[in-house]
């Protein structure tokens, strides 16, 4: 990324001028405050969100010159797990995991699959590795939160792509199934060789299980470096004015409250 | 006013109206006394002599109404013709208003995240993803304005006598609403599980397929039956106009003075439209 800045409509600048290099393979961590543009952030290394300012590199290519099919290509080869909501509710598990397919299934194939699941062993492949093969046949939103992001997890590995984005995927599930849910994404991650970025507000996960931890505060990244160096200082300078989580004192600085995006 | 000069601060609640609230209220008042006067509506008109005559020969006419076997077999087949109209009908304004609902549809076509437009995109290519948009809408607009019966009349003229041109009105006029009503159930949609299928490279088609269609089914399918539940009460008006159906034996036995096969057919009319009423609410309780 290089000087990507993201305004929403309304003036909102939820990314500021941003200049972060990921390599192939890496396992990345961003923590920051909500509404620091983690989620922005997201959206616009996944390519759904075009930037207001800058340029957005991807194995060499600048998105910004990517259109129509070479777009949906790109997009197809960076894999995203939401924080929540993103499954299509009323549809089978076994759609929503072989949705990750779409971006090379023509119209008919898609259409066809919804009677007559196309590729299904890749389905079945992908929820094993999610530990949960049984749900296969089961709607998607008679399933907790917990197994939802198993299914969202199994999307992603179906479409198979290079890179996996994970936008706090814990955030919606019990402290339990937290720790399971980011080991196997750094898991899946390590054995399958792809980039993983995950986005997460609970500080102890990115410093136990990434290598890398980037600091992300009203936009701007405030430091990229490994947990072995990160102070307890600069971490409390990251989460000044809302109460740190994890448990530590929160500061007594009621005055700075961050601005928050439409949809952080 | 002494009150609010008083107590500056505070939001008054016994507030006077504002003077836009007393100009509206004088409007309204005035308009519907310019509806009374213009409609000429006098009450006392509706139990003159005269009034009460006729009134008491039609009522008087639709007893008995005509129950003789030969009617009931005779008016079978123009309750089934009106019933296969509202049925062909229904479905000619799904096949009208589809596709016309989806160019209707502004996050298909030039807004949220399945759209979102880069700041560099030239204005030709703009105006190029608004314009689908505006012409289904226009289409759609004026589809919807043109009411059914005179939709009717129209095709009356131009394909004859018939439940044909009952097919083609209820399918445009009913196409229009149908293609409006679809486009905002489609609008309404979660757009999160939409944005996470594009992110895998999905098209919008396939986004249409796996996100919004799923998602908006049981809407789509309960706006659907309601539509059809009002294509059969327009289907026996229609036939007023000469398309064909049960409306068109009401007004021939109208202009017959035959008030006791009036009633017959009105009965018939009620309990078609009952019937359908009674199945569409079936089958919406099964979809939803």
């Amino acid at each position: 990324m290089e000087g990507v800045t993201k305004v929403f409509p309304g003036g909102v600048e939820a990314v500021r001028d941003l200049n972060l290099a990921v390599k192939r393979g890496e396992q990345v961590a961003i923590i920051g405050p909500s509404g620091a543009g983690k989620t922005t952030l997201l959206r616009l290394l996944n390519l759904t969100l075009p930037p207001s300012a800058g340029r957005l590199w991807v194995d060499g290519l600048d998105s910004g010159r990517l259109k129509g099919r070479g777009l949906r290509h790109m997009r197809s080869r960076i894999g995203t797990v939401y924080q929540q909501h993103n499954l299509v509710a009323r549809l089978t598990v076994v759609h929503n995991v072989l949705a990750g397919r779409l971006g090379a299934w023509s119209v008919p194939r898609a259409l066809w699959s919804l009677a007559f699941p196309q590729e299904l062993e890749r389905a079945v492949q992908a929820l094993e590795a999610v530990a949960i093969p049984e749900k296969l046949a089961a709607r998607t939103d008679e399933l907790s939160g917990g197994q939802q992001q198993r299914v969202a997890i199994a999307r992603v590995l179906v479409q198979d792509p290079e890179v996996i984005l994970a936008d706090e995927p814990i955030a919606s599930v019990d402290p339990a199934v937290a720790d399971d849910l980011i080991r196997l994404f750094v898991e899946l991650a390590h054995t399958h060789n792809k980039t993983l970025i995950v986005n997460l507000h609970a500080i102890e996960f990115a410093l136990k299980y990434f290598p890398r931890v980037v600091g992300l505060r009203e936009g701007r990244i405030v430091f990229d470096t490994t947990p072995a160096r990160l102070s307890p200082r600069v971490l409390e300078e990251l989460y000044r004015g809302e109460p740190a989580p994890e448990g530590s004192e929160p500061t007594d600085d009621p005055s700075h409250l961050t601005p928050c995006g439409p949809l952080d | 006013m002494t009150q609010a000069t008083s107590l500056p601060a505070a939001p008054s609640i016994n507030r006077r109206l504002s003077p836009g609230a007393w100009l509206t209220g004088a409007a309204l008042l005035a308009s519907t006394a310019l509806a009374l006067w213009v409609c000429e509506v006098r009450p006392a008109q509706l139990v003159t002599a005269e009034a009460r005559r006729y009134m008491g020969n039609f009522i008087v006419g639709m007893f008995p109404p005509d129950l003789s076997s030969e009617f009931l077999a005779f008016i079978v087949r123009p309750a089934l013709e009106t019933i296969q109209v509202s049925v062909m009908g229904t479905l000619l304004a799904i096949i009208i208003g589809l596709p016309l609902a989806l160019g209707a549809t502004s996050t298909l076509t030039h807004q949220g995240i399945l759209r979102a437009m880069p700041g560099n995109l030239p204005l030709a290519a703009r105006v190029g993803r608004v314009l689908p948009y505006a012409l289904s809408r226009g289409v759609l607009n004026l589809f919807r304005a043109v009411p059914e019966l005179v939709w009717a009349l129209m095709f009356v003229r131009a394909v004859g006598l018939g439940p044909f041109p009952g097919v083609l009105a209820i399918g445009i006029a009913y196409g229009g609403i149908i293609g409006k009503i679809f486009a905002e159930i489609l609008e309404e949609v979660d757009p999160r599980p939409l944005e996470a299928l594009q992110a895998t490279g999905a098209s919008r088609f396939h986004v249409l397929v796996y996100g919004l269609v799923p998602q908006a089914l049981p809407s789509l399918v309960s706006y659907m039956l309601y539509r059809w539940e009002c294509a059969i009460r327009a289907a026996a008006i229609l036939g007023f106009v000469g398309a064909g159906g049960i409306g068109q034996q009401v007004e021939i036995s109208m202009r017959m003075f035959d008030y006791h096969q009036v009633v017959t057919l009105l009965a018939v009319v009620f309990v078609m439209v009952a019937g359908v009423d009674a199945l569409s609410a079936v089958l919406r309780r099964r979809v939803a």
